[in-house]
């Protein structure tokens, strides 16, 4: 298998390429990012691309990943904070995903073609089940933030390819993944000392390693099926156990106090962690329904998070 | 009591995927049991007809301004058979402040086919109340009379093959008669605002009485939940043999039997 990971250099892709190497079966990496940098084995090599232009990418897969006789692909690439908006970070998240979709279907060694979605992109509604499976509704609100907008017309750009080209597409709608330079919301979240959370509602939140999270991708890989799969993480806990495991103060605070607390706290350190994206979740949840992963792609998070603090023991014998 | 439920299914940090927790489980039990036990004056019959293991359907009659028969029918069913029953609530439930957590630690569930389904896979037991917001808010007068009869119950035991036990509880539909439901006062969701008609419910004896399991697929393949003829067949059959149980119930009520 010769791989094309694009998105390289985040520490998802880096684990990613981690294990590709390690595989024996895998006979050539090639990594695109973004930021220079140069890594070079027999086994690997380092491509910088501009996402944002049609050309780069076009000679990217038409050039070096032809050459190099790739026959998979997996697109990691999307733009992780949730602060920047506007064109820019469209042509990024979406208009680079379809003309990588593009190109590579033109190339005929490629023949399979991974792409990391969210479970970001499931509208999260108190009617809707506690466990998301694939079926469920995307997020449509016109009010929603561009980072969430995006993820949907990129999920849906891929998944509309599917059975239409001449390359087998997964799309991996992954839960949350707490680590850092990940874009994670909740990690960013974390970083204060004192966590404030609507009164009232304690959801439970899944959140997935970055070793299951690469995992998946592994197996998404490494199998012939083509679909849609929802990929859950080891840990489901209350939102409260879960800043509580981080070791950080939970403050219930009335609900509509939030938003513009955390506006403040946005304009005054600058820090990732949007309320209005998390709303939704910080009341109802939006865990998601690995079965189909489990199922075919032989799925199974085994690895939890690595959290700072040890399970408090009132909670530990509770099994 | 240190019983904790026989399945329950940690989903690795002491709850489960629904936000069930034994540690609430018993600490709502041990604050229920004085009420069920010294204000109701809870009694039972018929509890072995409720599976001691796999999953199974309660179908209830509902009553009583707020749906306290739903919590003394759980209280009922963990301290004859330690099985923690899972009631399925109406969608509004999950938008109220404070209660939508409580109830999810001791095992409500919003009633959604995703939801159900995964809880009859896992082998539990659930309680579906088919009357609904209705029945919790009949007025005096159609005590003991069940009101619009939803159907998904029927659905669900064709389609998973599962028992249904009806579950006729006497007494609730007395304890806390409703005087007015505002309609036009909506929080969160909520259809409508109960007034009821004393400040606390009456201290009525609850009587709980299972009937015998009804298997309504057994011969049925598990497309047949798929016909809503077949569907509404089943949900009625369910629906009479419950109106028979809430029959003998009152009977016995009247003759002072258990």
């Amino acid at each position: 298998m010769r791989v094309l990971v694009v998105g390289a250099t985040m520490p998802l892709g880096a684990a990613l390429v981690q294990r590709l190497l390690d595989d024996p079966d895998v006979e050539h990496v090639l990594e695109v990012g973004s930021e220079p940098y140069a890594s070079a084995t027999p086994r690997l090599s380092y491509q910088r691309v501009d996402l944002t232009r049609e050309r780069a990418v076009h000679d990217l897969v038409h050039g070096v990943a032809r050459k190099l006789e790739i026959d998979a692909v997996v697109h990691l690439a999307l733009h992780r904070s949730a602060r920047d908006e506007g064109a820019r970070i469209h042509a990024r998240n979406v208009e680079a995903t379809r003309q990588l979709l593009r190109c590579c279907a033109e190339v005929p060694t490629i023949r399979r073609f991974v792409f990391q979605s969210t479970a970001a992109v499931y509208a999260l509604r108190s009617t809707a089940p506690a466990l998301l499976d694939e079926d469920a509704a995307l997020e449509f609100d016109p009010g929603a933030t561009q980072w969430i907008r995006d993820r949907v017309e990129a999920d849906l750009t891929v998944c509309a390819r599917m059975g239409m080209s001449p390359m087998s597409i997964v799309v991996l709608r992954a839960a949350e993944i707490l680590a850092p330079a990940m874009g994670s919301q909740l990690w960013d979240y974390l970083q204060s000392r004192v966590c404030l959370r609507p009164l009232g509602f304690d959801p439970m939140i899944n959140v997935l390693s970055l070793e299951d999270a690469a995992d998946a991708i592994r197996l998404a890989l490494a199998t012939t099926s083509q679909g849609v799969f929802n990929i859950a993480g080891a840990d489901t806990l209350p939102l409260s156990r879960l800043i509580a495991r981080w070791g950080r103060r939970d403050v219930p605070v009335p609900g509509p106090l939030l938003a513009p607390l955390y506006r403040l706290r946005a304009w005054s350190i600058g820090l990732e962690f949007r309320y209005d994206l998390n709303l939704r979740r910080f009341h109802v949840g939006g865990q998601v329904d690995d079965t189909r992963a489990r199922a075919e792609l032989g799925y199974g998070a085994t690895r939890p998070t690595a959290w700072p603090r040890p399970a408090g023991d009132d909670h530990s014998t509770a099994t | 009591m240190s019983r904790l439920p026989p399945a329950f299914h940690d989903a690795g940090h002491g709850y489960d995927v629904f936000g069930l927790e034994p540690r609430a489980v018993q600490r709502a039990a041990a604050l229920c049991r004085p009420i069920y036990r010294h204000y109701f004056r809870a009694t039972s019959v018929g509890i072995e007809h409720v599976p001691t293991s796999g999953a199974a359907i309660l179908v209830a009659n509902h009553a009583g301004t707020l749906p306290i028969d739903g919590g003394m029918l759980w209280l009922d069913v963990l301290e004859r058979t330690g099985r923690v029953l899972r009631p399925v609530a109406d969608f509004f439930v999950s938008s109220f402040p404070i209660i939508n957590t409580a109830f999810a630690r001791v095992g409500v569930v919003g009633g959604t086919r995703g939801n159900v389904r995964r809880l009859l896979d896992d082998g539990e037991l659930i309680a579906i109340f088919p009357e609904g917001v209705t029945g919790v808010a009949k007025p005096f007068r159609e005590r003991y009379r069940l009101q619009a009869w939803r159907v998904g119950h029927a659905e669900l035991a064709i389609r998973h093959r599962v028992p249904i036990v009806p579950v006729a509880i006497i007494g609730a539909e007395e304890s806390w008669p409703i005087a007015l439901r505002l309609r036009h006062i909506r929080a969160f969701g909520a259809p409508y605002l109960p007034i009821p008609a004393s400040p606390l419910p009456l201290p009525v004896r609850y009587h709980f009485h299972y009937g015998i399991p009804i298997e309504v697929g057994r011969d049925l393949p598990a497309e047949a939940a798929d016909d809503p003829t077949v569907v509404s067949a089943a949900a009625d059959r369910i629906r009479d043999a419950l109106t028979d149980l809430i029959a003998a119930g009152l009977r016995a009520r009247r003759e002072g039997r258990p």
